[in-house]
């Protein structure tokens, strides 16, 4: 159980807080404790709908529980627990297209891709499909509660979260100029990588534009920071953004297409919010990306990144490959350059004397909301101090 | 069940080509005269119809249902 005396100093103004402790980081049992009280009680993420096409299932393992997302013919997407209700075995071993149900390797129990039991081959004997005791209506899939918002697979696997459009109406509001937009995939605009950290490292590491200047100077040398601002939103999502974000420009004088409509602002404006617990977003005004921090251990985390465009063309045409490329380059090092410092973080928490860091009252405010936010979810009653 | 038969369904089952054991099942079941055995090779026919998402499933259930096996 995490130290709430600890936790407490968290829960202070940023001036005088001291950061998460240790065993945040380190402990398999403190782990096991945020799996149930900030990745199961919230809406996280698990994977990209750009994934799936109608009649495709999709295993993922959430921090060791099996789920299984699946397309309907239809278009949309439900997931469940990857659990036969016979025996328990893993229904989807890989993704694949399914024909017409999902069908148990083991007993040959089928399942409709809406989660209903349809079959239950010799359950009543050879030859008899049915039985008294055995039933089917009640024996369905066991469904996650899911949403989809900007391509983003979330899902709130203990079902008392509020519901999604209220969990996220802060984050949806910030950028509602967005929320009716195309939000098309980028060909060749993904990439992963594994890294030796715990997740929250990775949310807090994006939080903050203090470190820019040192790990990334080739962002600072026209993206300054001075030309950065925090966003906080107390108990939802913390991050930055730029007053002078630049589009790309090819060779030949081109840039990606701009979502259309857009104010003023997004002109030389640029965004980087964490969604908590674990997904990071930006924006900009002619392309957006999402990273998925998947907890794979304490001190392990997979970075998922998908890039996405204004439109069709710019997000597969073949006359905006070399620059999707480009851009999707220009992200892989940018994000290459933090692994150092989220790795060199969790190593310095093998330090027993951590006491969790004293933050910069002007500068880590989107990191100190997100420990506060952390914190709470342990201490429900306790209220952030101004 | 003809060892021909036999044969065809056991090499079937390592393509794992769906429809042709919907269809070798469906052999199966119409050339065996006890109930219980047909409805056997029925069901094995039903269940990979509906894995392959082939329209044969609506007979073969119809014939289970006919013979009180099938919901």
């Amino acid at each position: 159980m995490p130290d709430l005396v600890s936790l407490n100093a968290v829960m202070q103004p940023v001036a005088v807080a001291r950061g998460l402790p240790n065993d945040h980081y380190v402990s398999e049992e403190t782990f096991q404790a945020e799996k149930a009280e900030v990745l199961f009680g919230n809406w996280a993420a698990i994977g990209f709908g750009r994934d799936l096409t109608p009649g495709e299932a999709m295993p993922i393992d959430f921090v060791g529980l099996p789920l299984v997302v699946v397309r309907g013919r239809e278009g949309g997407m439900k997931v469940f627990q990857n659990t036969c209700r016979h025996r328990g075995m893993i229904l989807v071993a890989e993704k694949k297209s399914v024909g017409g149900v999902i069908r148990c390797p083991y007993h040959s129990w089928c399942y409709a891709l809406t989660g209903e039991l349809v079959a239950t081959p010799h359950v009543g004997g050879p030859g008899h499909n049915t039985h008294q005791d055995i039933k089917r209506d009640e024996l369905g899939l066991v469904e996650i509660r899911s949403h989809i918002w900007r391509d983003v697979i979330f899902v709130n696997v203990s079902g008392t979260a509020p519901a999604f459009e209220d969990y996220a109406a802060e984050a949806i509001a910030l950028w509602a100029e967005y929320e009716d937009k195309p939000l098309v995939a980028g060909e060749n605009s993904t990439f992963q990588f594994d890294v030796a950290c715990n997740w929250k490292l990775a949310v807090e590491n994006y939080c903050e534009s203090y470190h820019l200047p040192w790990v990334h100077p080739g962002l600072n040398s026209y993206s300054r920071l001075e030309d950065h601002y925090h966003i906080e939103e107390a108990g939802k999502f913390s991050g930055q953004g730029t007053l002078v974000y630049r589009p790309m420009i090819s060779e030949d004088g081109r840039r990606f297409p701009d979502f259309e409509g857009l104010s003023p602002k997004w002109e030389t404006g640029g965004e980087y919010i964490a969604l908590y617990p674990n997904v990071l977003f930006g924006v900009h005004r002619d392309h957006a990306y999402a990273i998925i921090l998947d907890p794979v251990a304490k001190d392990k985390t997979r970075e998922h990144v998908s890039i996405y465009y204004a439109n069709e063309a710019a997000a597969t045409g073949a006359d905006w490959a070399e620059m999707r490329a480009k851009n999707t380059k220009m992200w892989y090092d940018v994000f290459e350059e933090d692994l150092f410092v989220v790795e060199g973080m969790q190593k310095g928490r093998q330090g027993a004397a951590f006491d969790g860091g004293k933050f910069s009252p002007a500068m880590d405010g989107p990191t100190h909301c997100f420990h506060q936010w952390v914190a709470s979810q342990f201490c429900p009653d306790a209220v952030a101090a101004e | 069940m003809s060892k021909g038969l036999d044969d065809a369904l056991l090499q079937a089952h390592v393509r794992q080509d769906l429809s042709a054991l919907v269809d070798l099942y469906t052999k199966a079941a119409d050339v065996v005269e006890d109930l219980d055995a047909e409805c056997f090779y029925l069901t094995h026919a039903y269940i990979f119809a509906l894995d392959f998402g082939d329209a044969r499933a609506n007979a073969l259930h119809v014939r289970l249902v006919h013979h009180g096996r099938e919901a």
